[in-house]
């Protein structure tokens, strides 16, 4: 793998100007918003919980990704595919981790700004309690790692797909399928061995440590590592359809 | 300098090229002709990079566009079909990024986009956002796009699909120019785009090359289509045969039939033997009179019809 080269950044500066000259990210940044906010205040009644924690607005974080992340991602390879465009930066001097790397990047900057406008939240609960401000640093690190795997993954279901609606819906299933593993080993009973592989495949189970305020290294590399493998991943499907 | 060696390329089942060899060297313009899906389209990815090949090799100056991708794609300007763009993008923006994604250094990149603008004609629509405008703007743009570097190599797939008559010969001529310094390879289905500006010809048919040349030295290949249209009259009570021998040269009736004053129309060509390699036309057409007035018949007109590009391409690319 190359490090982060002019063109990736010159990719990602492109991506990032489309997107926010488009209506459909500010839609997305809103139902971020309005999803987690509906949750934590209305459906988990955070004023009568009587404790100063935002552990129930990390707890759906996994939830809502998979519906979030599907549609950041969806047109990031499938729309370049339609539209033809795919043909001129496949012909320009990037190379394939060059070009994944640049999607990837704006991709995780959309993410970036959604998680830094739910900064406003924390801001104003400050002074009804005493909050750890370390734990919500910690969610924050999870929720931003938790991000960058999916945004990864999302983006390689962008490149098998032939167009943005069956990106997204690939998305949201394979998303909802790795997010949730782990509530099959509490709603079956399962061998414990195969319970703790399912476990151990799941994004949502290692994003559990940050949300309890606990940065462990195994979990952050779990995520470094799973990003890099779906990047990987999309390289190669990149230089297969070459062959193809 | 472009170096192609039994190229070929299968996509599933579908065989799209076969066994194709040529070169182009720099100062060339080669115009690739033949039918939908005849396998220009394919030929010109494999040399981009976009697709490799299942076999055979692509070479652009020495490199293998498989084993060095990133150093042939500098060197390359690349115009593919429809002219795809950022519909969201204005062609100013479109033409930043293409500046910046192909290393062109900072300091010269207003000024060099502001050049291909001038020569493409897009100054008046720079701010305005691709998607709103036609698809000649478009066209122009997919252009500017792929001179922006100054490419040693310009590979353009129907450069000018969608352009009115005029921009037609703008850009006809821009390509003429860009021609006498670069090697050019253009895909088209215009035959005298082919003769306007391309100093030789590749016609592509089912994935092989089924001519190449220049025009001129395709037509010598074939000129035994070279036909004659002669119309007579006199004594013309039975049909002509199909085949006959006149001083030595051998004739075919490609051709005949009545016309409403009463004379005979024939559609004749000489048959091309070894022993007729250096013998002109011109003495042709000759001996073909001579013929008409041994047989005691009038001739009211004769005229003598070279083989065009356009009979060669029907010609080559009849289905079979």
């Amino acid at each position: 793998m190359k490090g982060l080269s002019s063109q990736s950044i010159a990719l990602a500066k492109k991506e990032l100007y489309s997107a926010l000259n488009s209506p459909a990210t500010y839609g997305v940044w809103a139902f971020f918003l309005l999803f987690n906010s509906i949750t934590f205040f209305y459906l988990q009644k955070f004023f009568s919980l009587d404790s100063a924690t935002l552990r129930p607005y990390f707890s759906v974080i996994p939830l809502v990704y998979t519906l979030l992340i599907p549609a950041i991602t969806m047109k990031s390879w499938a729309e370049e595919r339609k539209t033809g465009t795919a043909e001129l930066l496949l012909t320009m001097p990037f190379s394939e981790w060059d070009l994944v790397l640049g999607k990837f990047l704006s991709s995780l900057m959309i993410l970036v700004i959604a998680l830094v406008l739910t900064l406003g939240v924390p801001f104003s609960l400050f002074p009804l309690g005493d909050f750890d401000g370390g734990v919500i640093i910690s969610e924050y690190v999870g929720a931003l790692l938790l991000g960058m795997a999916a945004v990864a993954l999302g983006q390689l279901f962008s490149s098998l797909a032939k167009n943005q609606i069956s990106a997204f819906l690939g998305g949201v299933v394979v998303l909802l399928a790795v997010m949730l593993l782990n509530q099959l080993t509490s709603l079956m009973d399962l061998p414990k061995i195969l319970a703790d592989i399912l476990n151990y495949l799941s994004l949502a189970f290692h994003f559990e440590s940050f949300a309890r305020g606990i940065l462990d290294s195994r979990d952050i590399l779990f995520f470094i590592l799973v990003t890099l493998l779906f990047l990987f991943i999309n390289t190669r499907v990149l230089l297969f359809r070459k062959w193809s | 300098m472009i170096e192609v060696h039994q190229l070929s390329k299968r996509y599933g089942t579908v065989q799209a090229v076969r066994d194709v060899s040529f070169q182009v060297g720099t100062g060339q313009v080669i115009g690739l002709l033949g039918p939908n899906g005849a396998g220009k389209t394919t030929i010109m990815k494999i040399l981009t990079g976009y697709h490799y090949p299942t076999s055979g090799s692509a070479l652009i100056d020495g490199l293998s566009v498989e084993e060095y991708p990133e150093e042939v794609k500098k060197r390359i300007g690349y115009l593919p079909e429809n002219a795809p763009s950022y519909g969201d993008l204005s062609p100013l923006e479109y033409l930043s990024f293409v500046a910046e994604a192909r290393a062109i250094p900072k300091d010269k990149r207003a000024s060099r986009i502001k050049q291909v603008m001038d020569q493409c004609s897009l100054q008046e629509v720079k701010n305005k956002s691709i998607e709103t405008l036609s698809k000649g703007y478009r066209q122009r743009l997919g252009l500017a796009q792929a001179i922006l570097h100054d490419p040693a190599i310009l590979i353009l797939d129907e450069p000018t699909t969608g352009l009115d008559p005029n921009q037609i010969l703008e850009i006809r001529a821009l390509i003429r120019e860009l021609g006498k310094s670069k090697t050019v390879i253009l895909s088209t289905h215009i035959l005298q785009e082919v003769e306007a500006v391309c100093s030789q010809v590749i016609i592509i048919h089912q994935g092989r090359i089924a001519a190449q040349g220049t025009s001129a030295e395709i037509g010598r290949t074939l000129k035994g289509q070279d036909s004659w249209h002669l119309e007579l009259r006199g004594n013309l009570s039975e049909a002509l045969p199909e085949r006959f021998v006149f001083n030595n040269v051998s004739f075919i009736v490609q051709n005949q039939k009545r016309l409403e004053n009463g004379n005979l129309f024939i559609k004749i060509s000489h048959i091309d033997e070894p022993a007729m390699a250096n013998v002109s036309p011109h003495a042709i057409g000759e001996t073909l009179f001579d013929w008409v007035v041994a047989q005691g018949y009038k001739l009211t007109h004769m005229e003598h019809q070279k083989v065009s590009l356009e009979d060669i391409f029907v010609q080559l690319t009849k289905e079979g």
